[in-house]
């Protein structure tokens, strides 16, 4: 297991190499230059790229790039919050990002594994249909069309809800203004989980090891609890990694359809702007937020199921 | 026992026969499940499957039943009856199960807690899908002994391998901690059966228990079913398809053909002197050692239980068939006190006919190796 986790680390690391390298070249690539004012003094130009080393060849760009990165030093944003540090500017935010993503996964998660069991318990019965019909319309429909309607329904027609989000109120407005963000942030994950889990479910409920759990003299609901749901969760956790995902990509629109603060308004900003340290800085922040989404998955897969954990001992 | 010698081969039955003689000595066995008339049907799309049509047997305390089809023959739907597991599209139609005089029929998910597994244990044809993949064997053992026996931690954990011992499988402490997929197939069926044994059933029944398994651990299965029988004095119901199999285990025999039992009698009954068609031609497409010619096979393929035929459900593959087997279905014609076949050619009217060849050599061939053995053994 040490090995293994220390495997999947050494795995992290170069992909997260292979991510800046990327993210270096791209933006690198990019046509325009980050000085907008085309009447700057030659002498002030020099000075500029000298002290951002654009007048060095890309390659010694790239050094000096990955040197700075390991020294721990990410640059300063140079165009939305001039010379603040990019990780702080970033830290101001992500909160606001993290909550909403956090909380519409955890709500997505025991809203969707509740509707999958029900779901694959009353298998073709009248709740099945109803929650299968719902699942293919939050499967398909993307979470920005729900922000939206949402808008519309609930908050402009109904004015149940505020229409966009509020970060200055205090108390139930903040929190009221926050549902709808997360609803339809989560919708789809529901869905996905919900789907998923049923399909799971029906097909661990028709098992034979279930039957002889039935047969040892387990109830039903002991027999369903006991070795159906584990066996049927285990293979969830597979699913969450594209989930989180997801959500934090449909956060970036969704974030902007509500007017909240986060990460995701940040990025656009960004590269509008020609940012770029800001820019990197928040690109790797999302692709460490994946790559230990997948981490977290690989390890939780070998703490929960023994074939991989034992049988992987055994290879060592 | 005598039962120890007829193991080695199909062609040898057990002296069931001679254990049962009350002549012998033996006190009147007492029945301990008794089946009457069972019905059991299915709802499916395509219209009512009738997969077993009124089907009645007795087991006794300390025997082996074995019940002999091939699928779709209803086998495994009346076990899943007795047991109350039948699926939620089943329904039984008529009849009654009882076990020491309680009508299993008639019972209450809750009330089948106390049976299922308690008094009835069944033992799974598959034993690589009977097992949960992600929970440990020794955890699987104890579950129940712990949930519905309400034994502690430590207490059911000794159990469990005192059962892993009995079953025969090496090492039970270091077992007790692993998961199935560190298990051969063969293990994986001990710990099937130590599980169907974790609360002492009285009743075990095999559902095909050698089937996925290969033949030298087949010989090894039976023989720990039939030893742990006689240990534990169970009484064992043997659901198969191979009669080489019920040649070495079981003491009677019910053959079942599209849902209903056509013959019923004894081992030597069955072996020595069946009476059904269907039984003939079972007996005759199973190879021994002599076997030079062609293998018989039965024609054609069992009926469309979804309209199962209004005569003799096995006329239509039947050489022997009469008239009548195609317009009525046969009562059961006594040919002994253990003995009796549904068909119509026992009927006093019926025309007198010939056995299959193949099967009166073959029986000769039996009789002649097992005189021979008797012989050998008195020496």
């Amino acid at each position: 297991m040490i090995k293994y986790t220390l495997q999947r680390l050494v795995a992290l690391a170069l992909t997260l190499l292979v991510i800046l390298t990327i993210a270096f070249l791209v933006i690198r690539l990019m046509p325009g230059s980050i000085y907008e004012n085309t009447e700057l003094p030659p002498r002030l130009l020099e000075t500029m790229e000298a002290k951002y080393r654009l007048n060095e060849p890309m390659i010694v760009q790239y050094a000096y790039f990955i040197r700075d990165i390991l020294g721990g030093d990410w640059g300063t944003s140079i165009a939305i919050r001039v010379n603040v540090p990019v990780w702080q500017v970033l830290y101001a935010r992500i909160p606001v990002s993290l909550q909403l993503n956090i909380v519409a996964l955890a709500i997505a998660l025991p809203v969707g594994v509740l509707a999958g069991i029900a779901a694959a318990l009353f298998q073709n019965g009248k709740v099945d249909h109803a929650i299968s019909f719902l699942v293919v319309v939050f499967v398909s429909v993307p979470s920005f069309v729900f922000a939206t309607l949402l808008q519309y329904t609930l908050g402009f027609r109904l004015g149940l809800f505020p229409i966009v989000y509020r970060a200055s109120a205090e108390g139930f407005a903040r929190y009221a203004s926050i549902v709808m963000p997360i609803a339809a942030l989560s919708l789809g994950p529901i869905a996905r989980v919900a789907r998923y889990l049923r399909g799971e479910l029906i097909e661990t409920v028709s098992s034979d090891f279930m039957l002889l759990a039935r047969t040892k003299g387990l109830s039903l609901f002991d027999a369903t609890l006991r070795h159906a749901m584990r066996n049927s969760l285990l293979p969830l956790a597979n699913i969450i990694i594209p989930m989180f995902t997801s959500i934090l990509t449909g956060s970036l629109v969704v974030e902007r359809i509500f007017a909240v603060a986060g990460v995701g308004g940040l990025l656009v900003n960004s590269l509008n702007a020609s940012d770029h340290p800001l820019t990197i800085a928040i690109l790797v922040f999302y692709s460490m937020l994946s790559l230990l989404t997948i981490l977290i998955v690989d390890l939780s897969y070998g703490l929960i199921d023994p074939r991989v954990r034992v049988g992987g001992a055994k290879n060592e | 026992m005598a039962r120890a010698n007829g193991r080695n081969s199909w062609a040898t039955p057990t002296r069931a026969a001679e254990r049962d003689d009350p002549a012998a000595g033996a006190a009147p066995r007492r029945k301990i499940l008794e089946v009457r008339d069972l019905a059991v049907s299915f709802k499916t799309y395509g219209g009512t499957v009738q997969a077993v049509r009124g089907i009645s047997f007795d087991l006794y305390e300390g025997e082996t039943l074995a019940i002999v089809g091939e699928s779709g023959s209803g086998k495994s739907v009346t076990i899943r009856a007795i047991l109350g597991i039948l699926t939620r599209n089943a329904r039984i139609v008529g009849g009654e199960i009882r076990y020491r005089g309680r009508d299993l029929t008639q019972l209450l998910e809750d009330e089948f807690h106390d049976i299922r597994g308690k008094l009835i244990s069944l033992v799974f044809q598959d034993p690589l899908s009977a097992l949960n993949p992600i929970m440990k064997i020794g955890r699987q053992i104890t579950e129940a002994l712990q949930l519905s026996l309400g034994m502690g931690r430590v207490e059911a954990r000794d159990r469990a391998i005192e059962l892993m011992r009995a079953v025969a499988i090496p090492e039970p402490e270091k077992r007790f901690d692993q998961y199935p997929f560190q298990f051969s197939g063969g293990m994986r069926q001990r710990i099937v059966i130590a599980i169907a044994l974790a609360s002492d059933p009285e009743i075990l029944i095999c559902d095909e228990p050698t089937t996925a398994l290969d033949v030298t651990v087949q010989a090894q299965i039976l023989e720990l079913i039939a030893e742990l029988k006689t240990r534990r004095n169970l009484s064992v119901i043997f659901i198969t398809h191979d009669l080489g199999v019920v040649a070495n285990v079981a003491d009677r025999i019910a053959v079942m053909y599209a849902g209903r039992v056509v013959e019923t009698g004894t081992a030597d009954d069955l072996f020595y002197d069946a009476r059904h068609p269907y039984t003939w031609a079972l007996l005759s497409s199973m190879p021994d050692l002599e076997t030079r010619e062609k293998l018989f096979s039965i024609p054609g393929a069992p009926p469309n239980m979804l309209y199962p035929p209004a005569g003799d459900a096995f006329a239509e593959r039947n050489a022997y068939a009469l008239r009548i087997d195609h317009d009525q279905h046969p009562p059961f014609f006594r040919i002994s006190d253990t003995h009796s076949a549904a068909t119509w050619l026992l009927h006093p009217k019926a025309p007198r006919v010939e056995r299959p060849k193949v099967l009166v050599e073959r029986i000769a061939r039996i009789m002649e190796r097992r005189a021979a053995d008797e012989l050998a053994r008195d020496e």
